[in-house]
């Protein structure tokens, strides 16, 4: 369905993607694990023009698109067909958690209001946060700001979701409320990339694995195969080192 | 020394008449601003070229001039330039007549508060979380639908308090209108003043007006940014 090819992309003299490649086929949950630094989010943010590569194609459906050189409309339509989960949540500060998740559908794609209301609170209500509608993001503990950044995802009903790390920002003991939600959405067959560092969670829900590393892709495969078959060393020694007591088959 | 209350009472009831005068040196100028000081502001959040270094350096330069210096500066030689214009294109306008100093005041305090506020606005924009604009990128709003949704009323909120001190800076500055012969609370004081010799009485008045004009100008600003701030705080 997706696929990007060759992403190049430096910040200064840094280059910090050397030539990326993913594919994503519909109702694929592919999960992106590398250490910190190895440019997990710059590909994310790449896929949907949030940073503008140096070079790479985007090839979806009957688009192709050349990465560095895409058009305003290009832009904006890769990014009404794809939703990004942000690390750090980024809901409208000045906006309720209702009119979070309908200024996607109100504004940007013009959806009636009252309709726009209707699917809002659908999401809302699917994240677990039907007593939260009218609640500002400074009243929502972090575990709900994500789900509501989650539920403003979900609204637009977009082909491809885009997670960045999603839980690393929230207290330990809120975590899995949001890795429910996103576990719930995986078996429903919504195709998501999501870079993360919980590996059970990567485990239970990937189909697809890619380990980053240094600005390239290092290994990919099944969960089953980079989870206990890694064939990399590089691979081996990020598992070893999140996973204290890891022990893969040879 | 003796207080000559009878004379205050008066001070306070001419004075008082000035009032909008002072309110107009204040505001008009301030509004004047608002579509300048935006668009230098934006200027320098987009980096656009020139306009940036532009709006960076009129701030810089404006900020370090006395008002006063100004007043002297352009009072005295906006005139004379203007004069001369219009005698070169023929015009039989006469500028030292049919211009009114208050013209010149609103000049002059506008280059202030358009450098003010530019800061202000700057400030204010680049104190919005670049996450809400990337956020509102990924939802698919375009770049005006971003800025005039979830921008614009985030900055609002953090230069509230700062337009409430460009304010009360400009409505203090507005006592130097009198250089250029505006009849603003000052003047009128000034002119009392030098009549009767009761120096003290009228600008003890004045004092007190000034005061009152920032303490309203306070309090509006208060209540209204408790509501602007209600969701904002952190
Ligand atoms: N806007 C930026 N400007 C300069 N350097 C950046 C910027 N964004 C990311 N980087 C650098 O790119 C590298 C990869 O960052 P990132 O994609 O965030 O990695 P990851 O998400 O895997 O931790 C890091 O060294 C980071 O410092
Ligand atoms: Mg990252």
């Amino acid at each position: 369905m997706l696929t990007i090819r060759d992403v190049r992309k430096s910040f200064q003299e840094n280059e910090v993607l050397k030539g990326v490649s993913i594919e994503v086929e519909k109702g694929d949950v592919v999960v992106i694990l590398g250490p910190s630094g190895s440019g997990k989010t710059t590909l994310l943010r790449s896929i949907n023009f949030l940073e503008r590569a140096d070079s790479g194609t985007l090839d979806w459906e009957d688009i192709h698109l050349d990465l560095k050189h895409a058009s305003r409309k290009d832009v904006a339509l890769i990014r009404k067909k794809t939703a990004f989960v942000f690390q750090n949540y980024n809901l409208f500060k000045n906006k309720t958690a209702l009119e979070n998740v309908m200024e996607g559908l109100t504004v940007a794609r013009k959806v009636p209001k009252k309709e726009a209301e209707k699917i809002a609170k659908e999401a809302l209500d699917k994240v677990g946060l039907s007593e939260r509608y009218d609640y500002y993001p400074s009243q929502l503990s972090g575990g709900q700001q994500q789900r509501v950044g989650i539920a403003r995802a979900v609204a637009v009903n977009p082909d491809i979701i885009l997670f960045d790390e999603p839980t690393s920002a929230l207290d330990p003991e809120l975590v899995g409320e949001v890795l429910n939600v996103i576990k719930t959405l995986a078996k429903e067959g919504t195709t998501m990339i999501v870079v993360t560092h919980e590996i059970k969670f990567a485990q239970e829900v990937a189909n697809k694995v890619v380990f980053m590393d240094g600005g390239f892709v290092v290994e990919e495969g099944s969960a089953n195969e980079i989870f206990n078959h890694p064939k990399e060393e590089r691979t081996q020694q990020f598992l070893r080192r999140i996973l204290p007591d890891y022990d893969y088959a040879i | 020394m003796t207080w000559n209350v009878p004379f205050m009472y008066e001070t306070f009831l001419n004075t008082w008449k000035a009032v909008p005068t002072t309110l107009k040196l204040t505001f008009i100028p301030f509004l004047i601003s608002v579509p300048f000081a935006f668009l230098l502001a934006m200027a320098q959040i987009k980096k656009v070229r020139f306009w940036s270094r532009f709006a960076q350096g009129y701030v810089s330069f404006v900020r370090g001039i006395p008002v006063v210096v100004l007043v002297l500066l352009f009072y005295n030689t906006l005139p004379g330039q203007l004069a001369a214009i219009f005698k070169f294109f023929g015009s039989s306008f006469n500028v030292y007549r049919q211009v009114p100093g208050i013209t010149y005041a609103y000049f002059i305090f506008s280059l202030t508060a358009i450098a003010a506020l530019t800061e202000i606005f700057r400030a204010a924009l680049s104190a919005v979380d670049k996450g809400q604009l990337e956020a509102a990128y990924a939802i698919g709003l375009n770049a005006p639908q971003a800025y005039v949704r979830i921008i614009f009323p985030q900055a609002i909120a953090v230069a509230w308090p700062n337009l409430c001190n460009l304010l009360i800076m400009l409505v203090k500055n507005t006592s130097l209108a009198f250089m250029m012969t505006v009849k603003d609370i000052t003047q009128t004081a000034k002119l009392g003043a030098a009549l009767n010799y009761c120096y003290a009485e009228a600008y003890t008045v004045i004092l007190i007006i000034y005061v009152i004009i920032c303490l309203i100008l306070e309090q509006i600003f208060r209540r209204t940014e408790r509501y602007l701030n209600r969701h904002l705080v952190k």
